[in-house]
């Protein structure tokens, strides 16, 4: 069976091939909101680095592709701010490029680049026979890449490789989402989009993944890392190649994050089973990808009640993005992608802070403080369904439907959105904490109270507060990660800041008592004061 | 071996790499749900599977199946795999009839509402019948529940708490979990003093953190 879905993924991508004419031709139809450029106006500049990043392919000149690959942000803000680069047609036009084969590789990633820009920068995004165009560019790039019969000798900066997987899974996520709005299609695209139920399907992509993932063996070469032993030694002839290593690795990053737009939060931690999160590695040097594993592995946590473990993991890395955050200035899209999730991972730490208060770094609770984050948890810790609502809403990912809605439109379909029912999930837990909080406030007044009196005050009757009590401790004691490898494992814990016991009709409360810490504070501001002192002493006056 | 057991280890074979998504495996994976209620079994992963499959396949979603899954999920509690069941359910699948009464359920036993699941507990045996010690899971939950609360507890209270058991039934649960009457009527349950007492944070500066400044300082 395995073999057949690796066929059924070969007739795609032949498919591809074939169609590849036919979209050409509607192209030309929708040519103009493609932003099409005249052949005789590609700027010298840009002439020049499309010449020299074909030399850089065809010589598999590993130093100088991470340059040219950074220029294309710098070329792109220069020349195509909003309007799309050079078809490839024009390449061929202005003799850029050979038909004759040599320079197929170089005109796949010059698409990948091409429409992963259109996406970005387009106005009115990409046409349907783009997104088509642009699958079947990418099951060209993976079918070179996977069915070569020795390990191709193509080498990528691992930045590229994480947002060729990146782009992969976002042009998949947007796909679904624009087939899910029917309402806004004429009837020749609705034709189009019934034509082709086998483009951006799920199983595909996932079927890409999964065979990117088998063909590296980065399963087993990460059980060797992690045991110190040496990757090479299982990685296999493609494995020990850096190309199939790293997209490997991206892969079970691509697959965190697709099972939890599917709400599959069990795969989607398990599919990193072998990756010790806690801890750095070769691996982790690309900063995109290590935020988004971060962000998708808390998200799937807090999904999972382990507030303890998604707090951990959003401090985590909120305190390695405050230390770095200087790389991030620069304005580009990516870096406009790494912010926004840096504030949406604030909100959800903000939400598993006030349904689970512990205590967390420094730093970063500093930033929680701020006015709008602190306007919000108190409005939450009040039990306002509006304010979770919106919280969530802003920083969950954008959940998506992995089949196509009925596309015969006469009928008023009514598949509602995904995004509903993981918020109503959501919600349901929230209303079930409810009375947590509350009663969390009246208890750290108090080291020892009976039950009676405690349920008068809140006014309730004896068994109602008796629950409402046990409900407290259950939902305050979480599976939470202690040892090991897998994300999964765990033991129950209570890491809440307030905690109590009955014995009897007593209620014996402990609560955490916590001491300035003037130390922390004196050694923050040493190390400003030395690194202003540094800055200052490069400035020449 | 058991029949379950032998079907798990089957199972997990036909659920690795991109097996998973086999829509083929959905009778097996069905077949193994119904066997998990008769056998008292339980494996989460491959009932995710096949929600998942059904997420991929609405036209072959079978809402009895899934009640049973959701019902599965319920016996064991404390585990949150009740929620990542409903995460793969869809909103019209949500809509049925029974689902909402399973989800009703489910919000009682989270909010540790017990008497009153108790007390409503016929209402629902069209659905129960059909899982093999589903009461006796639940009480295991409540135990865990009450141990993680009470130092020692009375003894009437633990006899509600469980679903207003008799005597014997009582005397067995105490001892599998080694609780002892220690006076009428009252019955001893953990000593929580160790576990859950005021913590008291005060700093601690570690020597790494202050040898960068002192070394700056020369």
């Amino acid at each position: 069976m395995y073999n057949e879905f690796v066929d059924e993924y070969d007739s795609y991508a032949l498919e591809g091939t074939e169609n590849y004419h036919y979209a050409d031709r509607i192209d030309g139809e929708y040519g103009e909101r493609g932003g099409h450029y005249p052949t005789y106006s590609i700027p010298e500049e840009v002439k020049k680095y499309i010449t020299y990043f074909r030399d850089a392919i065809r010589d598999g000149n590993v130093y100088d592709i991470p340059s040219l690959y950074m220029d294309f942000n710098r070329l792109t803000e220069e020349y195509y701010k909003t309007q799309s680069w050079p078809v490839v047609e024009d390449l061929y036009g202005n003799k850029l490029v050979e038909q004759d084969g040599m320079d197929d590789i170089f005109l796949i990633l010059y698409k990948e680049l091409y429409y992963r820009h259109i996406y970005a920068r387009v106005q009115g995004g990409p046409t349907i026979p783009q997104r088509f165009e642009s699958y079947y560019n990418y099951c060209s790039l993976f079918n070179y890449i996977l069915n070569a019969d020795t390990p191709v000798s193509l080498e990528l900066p691992n930045q590229w490789l994480w947002e060729i997987i990146d782009e992969f899974i976002y042009q998949f996520q947007s796909f679904s989402q624009f087939r899910s709005k029917l309402g806004k299609k004429s009837e020749p695209e609705i034709e189009m989009l019934k034509e082709s139920p086998k483009i951006w399907n799920v199983h595909s992509v996932l079927n890409v993944l999964h065979c990117l993932v088998d063909k590296s063996n980065i399963n087993r070469q990460l059980e060797v890392y992690t045991s110190g032993g040496d990757p090479d030694s299982v990685a296999g002839e493609y494995g020990r190649h850096p190309l199939y290593k790293m997209l490997g690795y991206f892969s079970l990053i691509g697959l965190l994050r697709l099972h939890s737009l599917l709400g599959d939060y069990y795969q989607a931690i398990k599919v990193l089973e072998n990756i010790e999160l806690n801890k750095k590695s070769m691996y982790s040097r690309v900063p995109a990808c290590q935020i988004t594993t971060y962000y998708y592995v808390g998200f799937a946590y807090m999904m999972m009640r382990r507030y303890a473990d998604a707090i951990r993991t959003f401090s985590n890395i909120l305190v390695y993005i405050q230390r770095t955050k200087a790389m991030f200035q620069t304005r580009n899209y990516q870096n406009d992608q790494i912010n926004k999730q840096t504030e949406q991972m604030y909100t959800l730490l903000a939400i598993c802070m006030v349904l689970h208060p512990q205590r967390i770094d420094e730093a970063v609770q500093s930033s929680l403080r701020e006015k709008t984050l602190a306007e919000k948890m108190s409005r939450m810790s009040r039990n306002d369904t509006q304010e979770f609502t919106a919280c969530f809403t802003f920083a969950c990912p954008k959940f998506l439907s992995p089949v196509p809605p009925i596309l015969d439109s006469t009928s008023t379909s009514t598949r509602r959105e995904p995004f509903q029912q993981q918020l109503k999930v959501f919600l349901d837990e929230v209303q079930q904490q409810q009375q947590i909080s509350v009663m969390r406030s009246y208890l750290k007044l108090y080291t020892t109270m009976p039950m009676e009196k405690m349920a008068t005050f809140q006014e309730m009757s004896e068994t109602d507060f008796r629950n409402a009590l046990l409900c407290f401790k259950h939902k305050m004691r979480n599976i939470t990660w202690t040892k090991g490898t897998s994300g999964l494992q765990g033991d129950f814990q209570s890491d809440s800041e307030v905690d109590f016991f009955i014995d009897r009709n007593m209620i014996h409360i402990a609560d955490t008592k916590v001491a300035q810490r003037y130390g922390d504070f004196f050694i923050r501001q040493i190390h400003k004061l030395e690194e202003v002192n540094r800055t200052l002493s490069k400035v020449k006056v | 071996m058991e029949p379950t057991e032998a079907k798990r280890q089957t199972v997990a074979s036909m659920l690795r790499g991109i097996e998973r998504y086999n829509p083929e495996n959905i009778h097996t994976l069905e077949q193994y749900v119904e066997l998990q209620s008769r056998e008292n079994g339980y494996d989460l992963e491959a009932n995710l599977a096949l929600l998942k499959l059904y997420q991929f396949t609405p036209g072959t979603y079978q809402s009895n199946i899934a009640c049973q899954i959701l019902l599965k999920a319920l016996t064991n509690l404390p585990h949150t795999d009740f929620v990542l069941c409903k995460c793969l359910l869809g909103q019209d699948q949500m809509e049925d009839v029974n689902i909402k009464r399973i989800m009703y359920l489910h919000d009682l036993l989270e909010m540790c509402q017990f008497q009153t699941f108790w007390t409503e507990k016929h209402k629902y045996s069209d659905l129960l019948s059909g899982i093999k010690d589903f009461s006796d899971s639940i009480r295991k939950y409540v135990c865990h529940v009450t141990a993680i609360t009470y130092q020692n507890i009375e003894k009437h209270v633990l006899q509600q708490l469980l679903g207003n058991i008799d005597e014997n039934a009582l005397q067995g649960w105490m001892n599998k979990y080694g609780w002892k009457e220690i006076e009428d009527g009252l019955v001893s349950i953990a000593s929580q003093e160790d576990t859950v007492k005021t913590k008291n944070i005060t700093e601690k500066i570690d020597f790494d953190s202050v040898a960068g400044i002192m070394a700056a300082c020369r």
